[in-house]
């Protein structure tokens, strides 16, 4: 018998929002699926994109990047900075064929505890509907190395 | 007069150091060629042949030591220089572009920033035929055509090596701590050695298409980092190469910037 | 190589009776690099902190992981005990296995299986932790306090008191903010102008309070310790030095016919004008949009009349820049008007009105001199209703909260007018009377009970007009939802309290957070509630949330605290979360090509540039550099840097990329 499918999900978020955002569900005791491993950093500014590509390459199915609203960034404007690198980022995976639905950006402040356990509990779900991203994970197996 | 004869009357006079030109190769191509001696100039060619960007040569540790030299500058080599003057990688004081038919003296980012206003600029029906084919695909299809085409990267940066805009001394793949990228060619290395220069030229790329052209094994690799230049340029309204006044489309922003996927 | 402890902390039932500690512990055991791995009860009590001090000296430990609650909660306790054991406290990491886990997921293997994962993840990142020293900058000891009501003038005071300089910055022509618009102040009922006023004049005397009304924050750049503000002062047209403060001017105006803000419109001004008889300054501006002269370019009769020559028809706004080490916001709060009340007549009938109004018309000083006169017709009102909650704790006007001073203050209203017109009769509907306080419920209760105001538990639906009367509908839940009509002759809405005009705007030229309301935002409910998220940015008063008086002054004075213990040193020590550029031997320097995007991406203009010289003077490289006062740790230069030349101190590309690759 075969085991349902688990996804990995990997999140990068801001340390001032969303983390404490996450924190502040914790707090509620708001519960969602235990699929996700958060890594914190101090600012979307700081999420490199080779990151996200990097968590790919780990085998992670689905990734969350998530940080202060607009107008609300620790550091002013790290996420304007961030959200012009994702929109161009964005297009170049689809246009290379990277399944973009793999990916979610999205805003969670320090306020909104429920929302993100809204938020993991829909990338969970869909991202176990698309089933394992299989075809990111075989690169790293073919090939010399 | 022609750039030879323009090129040996700067020479004579001392206004420049050099000249970069190009010169004839093996089969009727074209290659670089660094004329230090007025009586030399007569080797060089300006033609339609000419097709590779100059502007590369004027970063390397040599020609930046010679002190002021003149370049024969196609658009894209134009672009280039203003590009590397914003990024502090040019002075303006040390670059002469001969434009046009290889006559026009260029000597200021300003008289740069002029002529180009004039230099329309289109895409080869080479490219254009293979981003319609790419644009018909779904993203299936356009994991596999990349991946096909990848697969046969040797990762020799040749890509990198050509491009003006790659001048780094010190590349991300050339990292070790942490080792971003894998070094051998290998799949999910050459993914992401190509993800990672298309992103870093985004915004700065000129679209020169030299890296495709350097490419041994013929990868239209330049329509990544042309498809990076593009986003930006309907994102953000803006191009690599306009200015020699720094506006880094990824390292400015709008408050109101507009995108439609971030919940 | 590495030897990491890692202690797993119960906390508790909140982790242990959800994640398995003990295996956790165990597994955590095989993690290369980890010598010393435990579970324990409450990691953060004494007994916790002394195990894991211990554990550093016994066995050589080189790290630190302790898996227990978020890092926002406890990283500075243990950060302090590792340094007690003799380990740089950058050494040491947490793993949040309480609010990322225990707290959020139900107890099974997977649940223990990810606090496995956040623990190693953690590991990995310390293995690449390097020791880290705190960055020490200069502190200016000079403080801005940007606005001037009683908070403000609260922690001015206490500012200067403790031997500090201090420049108060009023938007308005005079300090005094909304209390000097009060008649009297529950629940002493003492007037408000008497209490208030010399204050007022003592922070005006005071020899170390500079004051600058009329005047507001441009510009604001800098760090703790380390601002740059920069003020615009307005100009009043007057030459403050010159002017007396005579009034001649303002008798003589011709133009007397302007709305008075200072009245709440329910009387007229002057085109020069000073708020109100003990405005501090007591000189007057010229309102430029109303001025005869700035319409027509005709009159100066003020110029003509005054003794002085003080009047100033070419003064132009001045630009001051200002170096200060904290500021405290105190910017205040508006009222909803009446205009957003579609149900009770949209701000069209003169006889409703809202709460600040009424206490103009209660006021000795106000334009009826405390004479219970209704607006329209200047008749006394018989009969009065007060509608406590009027936009508060209702989502449709966009304020589900709760306005806090309502309850208290329409206790008061209701008392004044029974106070000044024995034979009237007044009527409050109420949702809930919420008066805790000291004092406060007995304060209702007497305006109940002695002064005999008729309270009605329920909404009012709707509120018109009927033969020069208000008919004021609603239920009386507490009859069963009976519905109530009451002709009235004046209504009073107790609107809700809100964020001031333009709080969004300042509060991101301080970069400091606010609520969903626009109310300046503390940086934790509990623990910091005079603080906000940028250091050296300190709230007081009503900008934070509906407060009356006496939390107003009480949290005014602590932010005056926090002030003064900063200014107690000379130096000030921050976070090392700094970016630096590499920095290599000859002839390379530093992998960095100086291209200076990174310059460009920096929200705190922390990138300068380093040129390096031969010895000859030669020019070699310029290089960027990071101006460690400057840089507040984002990264947003790391993700910009294509040669990774740049890199931030404790979120290196090297310890995420290790933690990552552990997952
Ligand atoms: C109708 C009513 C009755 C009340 N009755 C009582 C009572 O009886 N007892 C009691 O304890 N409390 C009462 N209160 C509450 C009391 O008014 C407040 O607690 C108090 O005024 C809060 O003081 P503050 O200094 O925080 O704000 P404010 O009084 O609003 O003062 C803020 C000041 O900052 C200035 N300012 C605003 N923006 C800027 C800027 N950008 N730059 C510079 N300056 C700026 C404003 O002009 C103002 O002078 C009542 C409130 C209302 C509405
Ligand atoms: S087209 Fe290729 S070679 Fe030319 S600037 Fe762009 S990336 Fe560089
Ligand atoms: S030039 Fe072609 S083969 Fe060489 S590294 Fe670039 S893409 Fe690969
Ligand atoms: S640190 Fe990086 S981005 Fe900044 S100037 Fe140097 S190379 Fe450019
Ligand atoms: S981390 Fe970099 S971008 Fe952020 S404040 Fe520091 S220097 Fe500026």
């Amino acid at each position: 018998m075969t085991e349902p499918f688990e996804p990995k999900i990997t999140a990068f978020v801001c340390n001032w929002c969303t983390y404490a955002g996450a924190d502040l569900t914790g707090t509620s005791r708001i519960k969602y699926q235990s699929n996700v491993r958060v890594l914190r950093l101090p600012c979307t500014g700081r999420i490199d994109f080779m990151l996200l590509a990097k968590a790919f390459a780990r085998g992670s199915d689905g990734v969350i990047v998530s940080g202060c609203h607009p107008n609300d960034c620790h550091y002013t404007s790290g996420n304007y900075h961030a959200r012009r690198r994702w929109m161009i980022y964005r297009d170049l995976m689809d246009f290379m064929g990277i399944d973009t639905r793999r990916v979610t950006f999205s805003w969670v402040s320090a306020a909104e505890g429920a929302r993100w356990a809204e938020l993991v509990n829909e990338v969970t779900t869909s991202v176990r509907e698309l089933g394992p991203y299989t075809e990111y994970k075989e690169l790293a197996l073919t090939g010399v190395e | 007069m022609d750039l030879r004869e323009k090129s040996r009357q700067l020479l004579e006079n001392g206004d420049v150091k050099a000249v970069i030109g190009y010169e004839r190769g093996t089969m009727g191509a074209r290659r670089p060629a660094f004329i230090r001696k007025a009586e030399r100039a007569d080797r060089l060619v300006f033609d339609e042949a000419c097709a590779q960007n100059l502007a590369t040569y004027l970063t390397r540790p040599e020609v930046r030591k010679l002190g002021r030299v003149a370049v024969a500058a196609r658009p894209d080599t134009l672009r280039a220089i203003l590009q590397l003057m914003a990024e502090r990688q040019v002075k303006e004081e040390n670059v002469l572009a001969l434009a046009g038919d290889g006559t026009v003296e260029l000597g200021t980012a300003q008289a740069i920033e002029e002529h180009l206003a004039t230099c329309a600029k289109e895409l080869p029906a080479r490219d254009r035929e293979i981003l319609d084919r790419l644009s018909r695909m779904d993203r299936a299809q356009r994991w596999a055509f990349w991946q096909a085409e990848l697969s046969r990267c040797v990762k020799c940066y040749a890509c990198r090596n050509s491009c003006p805009m790659c001048y780094c001394g010190h590349c991300t793949m050339d990292c070790n701590r942490p080792q971003w990228v894998p070094v051998a060619s290998h799949a999910l290395g050459n993914l992401e050695y190509h993800m990672v220069r298309a992103m870093h030229l985004a915004g700065r790329c000129v679209e020169c298409g030299d890296c495709g052209r350097a490419c041994p094994v013929g990868i239209p690799i330049h329509l990544l980092t042309f498809n990076c230049e593009e986003s930006v340029h309907l994102q953000f309204g803006q191009r690599a190469g306009a200015s020699s006044k720094l506006d880094y489309a990824l390292s400015t922003f709008r408050p109101d910037d507009k995108e439609s996927f971030i919940r | 190589m590495s030897r990491i402890g890692v202690f797993t902390c119960h906390c508790g039932e909140n982790i242990g009776a959800t994640v398995d500690c003990a295996k956790v512990a165990e597994r955590t055991r095989n993690v290369p690099g980890v010598v010393h791995s435990v579970d324990y009860k409450y990691m953060c009590s004494d007994p916790g902190q002394s195990m894991i001090k211990e554990a550093i000296k016994e066995h050589g430990l080189t790290g630190v992981v302790v898996a227990a609650c978020s890092p926002r909660m406890h990283e500075p306790t243990f950060r302090n005990a590792v340094e007690e054991a003799g380990l740089n406290p950058y050494l040491c990491e947490m793993a949040n296995l309480r609010e990322h886990c225990s707290w959020v997921h139900e107890k099974n293997d997977a649940t223990t299986d990810k606090a496995a994962d956040l623990i190693r993840v953690m590991v990995e990142k310390v293995k690449h932790n390097t020791p880290l020293h705190p960055i020490r900058v200069p502190v200016t000891k000079r403080a801005l306090v940007l606005g001037g009501g009683i908070a403000g003038i609260q922690a001015a005071l206490d500012i200067a008191n403790a031997g500090h300089k201090v420049v108060l910055v009023e938007k308005s022509p005079s300090i005094g903010g909304h209390m000097s618009q009060l008649s009297e102040t529950f629940p002493t009922l003492d007037c408000s102008q008497c209490i208030l006023t010399p204050r007022m004049v003592e922070a005006a005397r005071h020899p170390n309070i500079t004051l600058m009304t009329y005047a507001e924050l441009e510009k604001l750049e800098g760090f703790i310790g380390n601002f740059k503000a920069t003020i615009r002062r307005k100009a009043r047209q007057v030459d403050e030095k010159l002017c007396t403060g005579c009034g001649l001017c303002i008798t003589k105006c011709p133009n007397k016919k302007i709305p008075d803000e200072f009245n709440e419109g329910l009387g007229k001004r002057s085109a020069i004008y000073v708020p109100f008889p003990q405005a501090v300054p007591n000189k007057p501006v010229i309102d430029k949009t109303n001025c005869t002269f700035y319409k027509s370019g005709k009159c100066k009769v003020c110029e003509k009349m005054c003794p002085t020559g003080a009047i100033r028809f070419d003064q132009q706004d001045e630009l001051v820049t200002l170096d200060v080490g904290a500021i405290v916001l105190a910017t205040g709060f508006k009222v909803m008007r009446t205009d957003k009340f579609p149900e009770y007549g949209y701000g069209k009938y003169a006889d409703v009105i809202d709460g600040l109004q009424f206490e103009r018309l209660a006021s000795a000083s106000g334009p009826t001199l405390g004479v219970m006169k209704r607006p329209s017709d200047g008749k006394e009102p018989e009969t009065v209703v007060f509608v406590a909650c009027s936009g508060s704790r209702d989502r449709a006007k966009g304020v589900p909260y709760c306005s806090k001073i309502c309850c208290m203050y329409t206790a008061k209203h209701a008392m004044l007018y029974k106070h000044k017109m024995h034979h009237g009769k007044a009527y409050v509907f109420y949702m809930d009377i919420r008066s805790g306080g000291k004092d406060y419920d007995e304060f209702v209760r007497r305006a109940i009970e002695e002064d005999d105001v008729k309270y009605i538990r329920g909404r009012v639906s709707r509120i018109y007009e009927e033969d020069g009367q208000l008919i004021v509908k609603g239920a009386d839940t507490l009859m069963g939802g009976e519905p109530v009509e009451i002709k009235a002759d004046m209504v009073v809405l107790a609107t809700a309290v809100q964020a001031q005009d333009g709080s969004e705007e300042l509060a991101q030229k301080l970069h400091v957070s606010y609520d969903p309301y626009h109310f300046f935002a503390e940086s934790h409910p509990k623990l910091k509630p005079v603080e906000t998220n940028t250091a050296g940015i300190y709230l007081a008063g009503a900008c934070q949330a509906p407060r009356d008086i006496p939390e107003t002054v009480a949290q005014a004075s602590g932010a005056a605290a926090k002030v003064a213990a900063l200014f107690s040193r000379d130096e000030l020590t921050r976070e090392p979360v700094v970016a630096v550029v590499n920095r290599l031997p000859a002839p390379t320097f530093s992998y960095c090509v100086g291209c200076f995007l990174c310059q460009s991406a920096c929200p705190y203009q922390a990138i300068e540039a380093e040129e390096i010289r031969g010895r000859d003077g030669t020019l070699i490289k310029t290089l960027a550099k990071v101006n460690a006062g400057l840089c507040q740790g984002c990264g947003t230069c790391v993700s910009t840097c294509r040669t990774k030349a740049i890199d931030i101190q404790g979120f290196s590309n090297e310890q995420i990329f290790a933690e990552l690759m552990t997952l």
